[in-house]
């Protein structure tokens, strides 16, 4: 495709999606730990296209009992709560019932992205979050953050950056509970990897980069910092500088015409990623008659009242689980 | 028809272990990492598979590729784990997000579920990992795995060092391969072969976000300084538009030197000249902005900034990197010499016209020049400056 106006193939990403919630080509195994992800991408993407209604009752029911089958139960012990939360994938899940060395429990950790993208699928299916296990939730955001305020992804070990601390704000907002972030050191990190060029790196001295800002802004926002801790207006509110019809021009060369979805650049090939990402872009701009996303939380922002209304029924009465 | 068929593993167990290294591929020069919020941690970039061939990939048309040949050989039809009872993958009865496994990809990771829920330390899981690493590099919880044999067995450490460098050269926007590196290093206590695997993945992609961060990790910890100003100089010279080598000559210097006067003025002056090369590239410009930054006096401090900036304006370049800079000067200078505001506020105005694509004042010119005049007679001159400039 060259040249002129590209039109929005709706359906077809409709389409895209729905393939992605079955089964995905083994070109994708590289997701085989963060299935949980393009499960996310793939629901709220449905979302914002207004296409969830292609998915029944049943299948929807499906879904949610697929996400709490990801959860770690531990017990009462805190080291295990540590290793808590939700998996990306069943990779390891079949050798807890086969042992019950401590090796299995170490390694079949939950991961912090896969549990802030369980949670966010559960609120867009329109779940009540009942049978999230918060206190062992909390315990492993609580063990992952590391003493200079960043976050690690998992118990069993990674690198630490703004992308986790992400994932640890937003899952603390939805379960109204920052009891397990030093938002203090958080605050402070994510300032420390403001660089030269107005923008955030990963950690301190790293190149500001879209993503990371991205990260440690909505984290700011989620913590309730913002407006503390940055000038809003030099960073946001500004909306208006965009060129929003070259943008859209570009998101919409990236569209596969035949399968659907958006890839990273024009002529290359769709992910759920870059579908998903690329969608909620024009949603912000307004454009194609997406639903309007929640920037922060990257949900739908219906879905983002069924949240808020479940934070309103635990406030009511605080011994029901949010 | 799908039964036992003979597949080739590019740098499979069996025998091809050692230093033999897989293809170096080729990354794309581009900073993305794909921010994985998205991906966990995980994640090369799908579009960059397709273009090229990964360990494990669709094993159909690779029987003919020319590699060296070996054969590989199911793990159920290995002598050597006859004792070991496969444990099949649990996906629940309604699974979502499925991944058409290929045979040998089950198979391999049947059998690593079985070790580990043995809790198997030992010479043949290592291999085994080694294995289900090639067919998916981003599976953190294998080299989590791995991590805990080489300790129990007390492994050679080099040896996982090269390991290491075919999978980083393979994968170079993979985190895990990065993290395992960065953790073997420590072990190591040595850091000396780091900048060197570090320039290795730049000659590909000067810009790869993990390699630079694992270098300032090195540089940090093993306090490896000497001579990275002129790698960056070299880099610079290569492409002056590279603004992670931009971001790592700021690094290098709060690290060493520091931003003294001398510093300034020295950074100040390279700066000068390759903007000179490239006047429409951001990165010299915002590196410019962040030299000064450190000097005490301000922005207007420095030299002949300013001259320097209206000879360039008075040639008839009108780069919005070069006017907005000219703005900055100038509200620098009206932030610190109050006196000076009249007549810089009427220059602001001139020049708005030209700088309007860049910054939107206000439409009229009357309303510029009331907001110019509330921003002249405020208290908090800058912050009027702002709002009138991003308003």
């Amino acid at each position: 495709m060259s040249g002129g106006e590209y039109p929005f193939l709706r359906a077809r990403h409709v389409k895209y999606f729905r393939r992605c919630l079955q089964v995905l080509p083994f070109t994708s195994v590289t997701f085989d730990t963060s299935r949980m992800a393009v499960l996310y991408f793939a629901l709220s993407g449905l979302d914002l296209l207004d296409g969830l209604s292609e998915l029944d009752i049943k299948e929807r029911q499906h879904i949610i009992n697929w996400i709490y089958s990801l959860q770690i139960l531990p017990g009462n012990d805190r080291d295990e709560q540590a290793c808590a939360g939700f998996r990306g994938g069943t990779t390891l899940a079949s050798c807890r019932g086969k042992s019950s060395c401590d090796a299995v429990s170490q390694l079949d950790c939950g991961h912090i992205t896969m549990t802030y993208t369980a949670l966010a699928s559960l609120i867009i299916l329109g779940d009540d979050l009942s049978r999230v296990e918060r206190p062992a939730v909390m315990a492993h955001v609580a063990a992952l953050q590391c003493p200079d305020g960043s976050f690690f992804s998992t118990r069993g070990g990674s690198e630490n950056d703004m992308r986790f601390m992400y994932c640890a704000a937003a899952i603390c907002y939805i379960l109204q509970d920052f009891s397990a972030i030093n938002t203090t050191s958080a605050t402070k990190y994510i300032l420390n990897s403001m660089s030269y060029e107005g923008a955030m790196g990963q950690g301190t001295h790293l190149e500001a980069h879209g993503g990371s800002s991205y990260c440690a802004i909505a984290t700011l926002h989620l913590l309730g910092k913002l407006d503390s801790s940055l000038s809003r207006t030099q960073i946001l509110g500004a909306l208006d500088y965009l060129d929003t019809t070259a943008l859209r021009q570009f998101v919409l060369s990236t569209q596969d015409p035949i399968t659907g979805g958006l890839a990273k650049y024009p002529n290359s090939n769709p992910d759920g990623l870059h579908t998903y990402l690329g969608i909620s872009g024009l949603s912000l701009l307004r454009k194609d008659d997406l639903k309007p996303v929640d920037p922060a939380l990257n949900i739908s922002q219906q879905a983002l009242s069924h949240l808020h209304q479940l934070h309103k029924n635990i406030s009511k009465n605080p011994t029901v689980p949010c | 028809m799908n039964t036992v068929r003979e597949v080739e593993i590019p740098t499979g167990s069996m025998k091809a272990r050692g230093p033999e290294v897989a293809p170096v591929t080729s990354g794309r020069a581009d900073v993305s990492f794909e921010v994985s919020l998205s991906m966990g941690s995980t994640a090369n970039n799908i579009t960059e598979e397709n273009t090229r061939r990964t360990p494990g990939e669709e094993q159909d048309d690779s029987l003919d590729d020319g590699s060296d040949g070996e054969t590989w050989v199911f793990y159920r039809e290995r002598k050597e784990w006859a004792d070991i009872t496969p444990v099949p993958q649990d996906d629940g009865p309604h699974a979502v997000v499925k991944i058409a496994y290929t045979e040998a990809f089950s198979d391999v990771y049947d059998y690593l579920r079985a070790v580990v829920a043995k809790g198997e330390l030992s010479e043949r899981a290592l291999y085994l990992t080694e294995d289900a690493i090639n067919m998916n590099a981003a599976n953190y919880t294998v080299w989590q795995y791995r991590r805990k044999i080489l300790r129990h067995l007390g492994s050679e450490l080099e040896q996982e060092l090269n390991f290491c460098r075919e999978m980083i050269e393979m994968n170079p926007k993979n985190y895990q391969v990065w993290h395992h590196r960065r953790v073997i290093v420590e072990w190591l206590g040595d850091g000396s072969k780091e900048l060197k695997l570090t320039e290795i993945i730049f000659s590909q992609d000067a810009k790869n976000y993990h390699a630079w961060e694992h270098r300032q990790w090195a540089l940090k910890t093993f306090k490896l300084y000497d001579g990275e100003l002129d790698y960056v100089d070299r880099l610079l010279e290569e492409d002056v538009r590279n603004n992670s080598a931009w971001n790592q000559r700021h690094f290098t210097i709060s690290q060493t030197t520091g931003f003294t006067k001398e510093v300034i003025q020295r950074e100040v002056e390279y700066t000068k000249a390759a903007i000179t090369k490239v006047v429409d590239n951001e990165s010299p410009w915002s590196y410019l902005r962040g030299v000064v930054q450190h000097c005490e006096g301000g922005l207007a401090s420095v030299g002949d900034l300013w001259e320097w900036c209206q000879k360039m304006y008075d040639e008839g370049q009108c780069s919005p990197h070069l006017l907005t800079f000219m703005l900055d000067l100038m509200e620098d200078r009206m932030e610190r010499q109050p006196d000076l505001r009249p007549s810089l506020l009427k220059r602001c105005l001139e020049e708005a016209d030209a700088v309007g694509y860049v910054i939107s004042l206000p439409p009229s010119r009357g309303q510029q020049t009331v907001a110019l005049e509330m921003a002249m007679n405020s208290d908090n001159f800058t912050g009027v400056l702002t709002y009138i400039i991003n308003s």
